[in-house]
């Protein structure tokens, strides 16, 4: 059961590893990216911060969207983790459990402006927004669960770009 | 007054300079509060009300760039209009809530705009001119504390005729009401502290700690001491992971020798753990910690680039976003000095390795010092040291940052060194054999029995209801304190952690607590 899926490009850090699980209630941690499945250097640094009685597995968007879809995994509470917005869509895409997408932290790049505190996005993350918003997924903007639930949509409207 | 208001306004300021000062709780109610008392000539009221906000700020945490109620701003100005008027700890609050939201709005202000200041870094990077680099990063911590300087001299100059004829109005009912309220609030803190750590395998932990407090009347101190032991105990008996490859470990655990003669002396080391403290120094919302980071490296590139070409590039390589957790930084700045290094004396080393694991490694040991730091340092600190200063003692607010900032600054010390020294491999050697594992288990046994001694302990709220008629009258709490002292305290704080858990806002759960109390006072339902 996917409990949150979850935009962060510092994936587990501190607000996931000591606000957002113990707030969720999760047994286990997903990180869905490419780059991090064939890195051992970074599966090991973040094992290292991998909260205490928490499964943490580490799969490339494909394998995390066959993971999600078998059925094994509804007996995990999980918490998916992706380091961008094109991932998300693409996850959201093929796991159809995925209504709901948090914007946590995306940092600021080349061509891109701020839309919250800790949320930057350029023309291309806006239209696949746009795109996600459309299919009825909620994109709500909170780095942690205490925060009051923003829409990306209505962030982007602010910004004129 | 004059020069108490310039007293209390340079208090203000030397606690917005935390972020120069290598986030070391300086700025928490609990140590300013004594320091506005002092300037009023009332020291114990002050520790008393720095005690009473600590406890209703407790929960407020910083963790990335989700940035809390400005506490420092709050709690100065609360607890300096609180003694000026002579009307204790429930004005204070009453003052310092809504300020600390407000000011907190003009901070994040501040941090959005120093991001127009990543040009000038830019430009000065290009140039290789490190020294027009530092300077700029520590203008711009500056900035902070003198705009909030201003705004705090401001809100005494003009709030405090208005606020002192406001706050005489206020009839003794009102003010019996507001003290019962506020004592109510700490159960806000603590729910939210039980957030973090509390869920059913844990439970027992908490309940022990609770009834170490309630029921043996523990202080603090020592169920602190006893959930040190019972971590210890509890991590040596889970299985040790791993056996089968301790051949492995026996080859791997000889010490890593460095036979090239080293470029950086000790002393380089040791000024990027002092430069570490201005970490936050230039926080803003684009880049978060770079410049921070490139100014603590700059004693090493200094040494290591000696031409202004190569200096900018190595500036510019550390202009790259970042941001951890301050307390383990120094591991990182530590490897990342011992990959400088290499990179200068090895034509071969592939420069961008260098941001690559800084990147790799940021996320995740935020999330492990966080933790530690927040969940268990700042925990206990916090618990032992308002339980005195609520007394008024003055040993509490040293005590608060005694204990968390000991372990904090030998670690940060230490660590500077040991990532110059062993790098990565002291990482690997950590997840292989799992120590990571015990220690955020162990760390969170002894968080968790602390926060379950709190209500116990901290919260002072029990019933005057008498049962039968006036002769033969039975008190309630007498019943209460026979059976499970602190029952309310605890009853309170669940129902609380109930409606956290439920998502309701903070905010509204503080009207919420406030409205319960006034309106309990009032009835007779507590006191």
């Amino acid at each position: 059961m996917i409990k949150l899926t979850r935009i962060d490009d510092r994936l587990v850090h501190g607000q996931v590893a000591f606000t957002w699980t113990p707030a969720l209630g999760v047994n286990c941690l997903l990180i869905a990216n490419d780059k991090v499945a064939n890195d051992e250097f970074l599966k090991m640094a973040i094992n290292l911060a991998k909260p205490a009685g928490c499964k943490l597995i580490i799969k490339s968007v494909k394998e995390a969207i066959i993971f999600l879809n078998d059925e094994k995994s509804q007996n995990l509470k999980i918490l998916v983790l992706i380091n961008n917005v094109k991932d998300a869509a693409e996850l959201a895409e093929h796991v159809a459990e995925i209504q709901s997408i948090n914007f946590g932290g995306l940092r600021s790049k080349e061509g891109s402006k701020l839309i919250s505190k800790a949320i930057a996005v350029n023309t291309d993350d806006i239209e696949i927004i746009n795109q996600l918003a459309n299919k009825g997924i909620e994109l709500e903007v909170r780095q942690l669960p205490t925060d009051t639930k923003q829409l990306a949509v209505d962030l982007i409207k602010n910004i004129a770009v | 007054m004059s020069v108490s208001y310039i007293l209390i306004v340079l208090i203000a300021m030397f606690g917005h300079s935390e972020d120069f000062l290598g986030t070391t709780l300086l700025s928490r109610p609990l140590v300013l509060g004594p320091l506005v008392g002092l300037v009023l000539g009332d020291l114990t009221q002050g520790v008393i009300i720095g005690a009473t906000l600590e406890l209703i700020f407790m929960g407020n945490i910083k963790v990335g760039a989700a940035i809390p109620p400005d506490v420092i701003t709050g709690g100065v100005l609360g607890t300096a209009f609180a003694i000026i008027s002579g009307k204790g700890p429930a004005v204070a609050l009453a003052i310092a809530i809504p300020v600390s939201i407000l000011a907190e709005m003009v901070i994040s202000g501040l941090f959005v705009s120093r991001s127009l200041l990543n040009k000038r870094f830019k430009k000065y990077a290009d140039d290789g001119d490190h020294q027009s680099f530092q300077r700029l990063h520590i203008l711009s911590g500056l900035t902070k504390p003198l705009l909030m300087g201003i705004i705090i001299l401001l809100a005494l100059v003009l709030g405090a005729g208005p606020i002192k004829s406001f706050l005489e109005m206020i009839p003794l009912w009102v003010q019996t009401g507001l003290q019962v309220a506020g004592n109510m609030l700490p159960a806000l803190g603590f729910a939210l502290l039980m957030n973090l750590m509390f869920n059913k395998t844990m439970a027992p932990y908490f309940f022990l700690g609770f009834m170490l407090a309630a029921y043996l009347k523990l202080p603090v101190i020592a169920i602190g001491g006893l959930g040190c032991i019972i971590a210890i105990l509890v991590t040596q008996v889970a299985p040790k992971p791993n056996t089968d490859d301790d051949f492995d470990d026996l080859e791997e655990e000889a010490p890593i020798e460095n036979t090239t003669p080293t470029l950086l002396g000790k002393r380089d080391i040791r000024s990027v753990f002092f430069r570490s403290m201005a970490l936050e120094a230039n926080f803003n919302f684009e880049t978060w910690q770079n410049t921070g980071f490139a100014f603590a490296m700059i004693p090493v590139l200094k040494k290591l680039y000696t031409t202004k070409q190569s200096m900018a590039v190595a500036l510019n390589r550390h202009l790259q976003f970042f941001n951890t957790s301050p307390y383990g930084s120094t591991l990182i700045l530590g490897i990342t000095a011992a990959m400088e290094e290499q990179n200068r004396r090895d034509e071969e080393f592939e420069s961008e390795s260098i941001n690559s694991v800084k990147m790799g490694l940021m996320g995740p040991l935020a999330g492990v010092f966080d933790s530690l730091f927040w969940g268990t340092f700042k925990v206990i600190a916090a618990g032992a040291g308002t339980s005195l200063a609520i007394k008024g003692n003055l040993m509490g607010p040293i005590l608060f940052l005694l204990i968390f900032n000991v372990p904090h600054l030998l670690l940060r010390y230490n660590l500077s060194f040991i990532g110059y020294k062993a790098g990565t491999q002291f990482l690997q050697n950590l997840a292989k054999n799992n120590v990571m594992d015990r220690l955020t288990k162990g760390a969170s046994i002894l968080g968790l029995m602390v926060v379950g001694a709190m209500p116990a302990t901290l919260i002072a709220i029990s019933t005057p209801i008498t049962l039968g008629s006036a002769k033969s009258a039975v008190s309630v709490q007498e019943i209460l304190n026979q059976v499970m002292p602190a029952a309310i305290p605890l009853g309170l704080t669940f129902l609380v952690y109930y409606f956290v858990k439920k998502n309701v806002k903070t905010t509204y759960l503080l009207l919420g607590l406030l409205v319960l109390g006034f309106a309990g006072s009032i009835i007779h339902l507590f006191a």
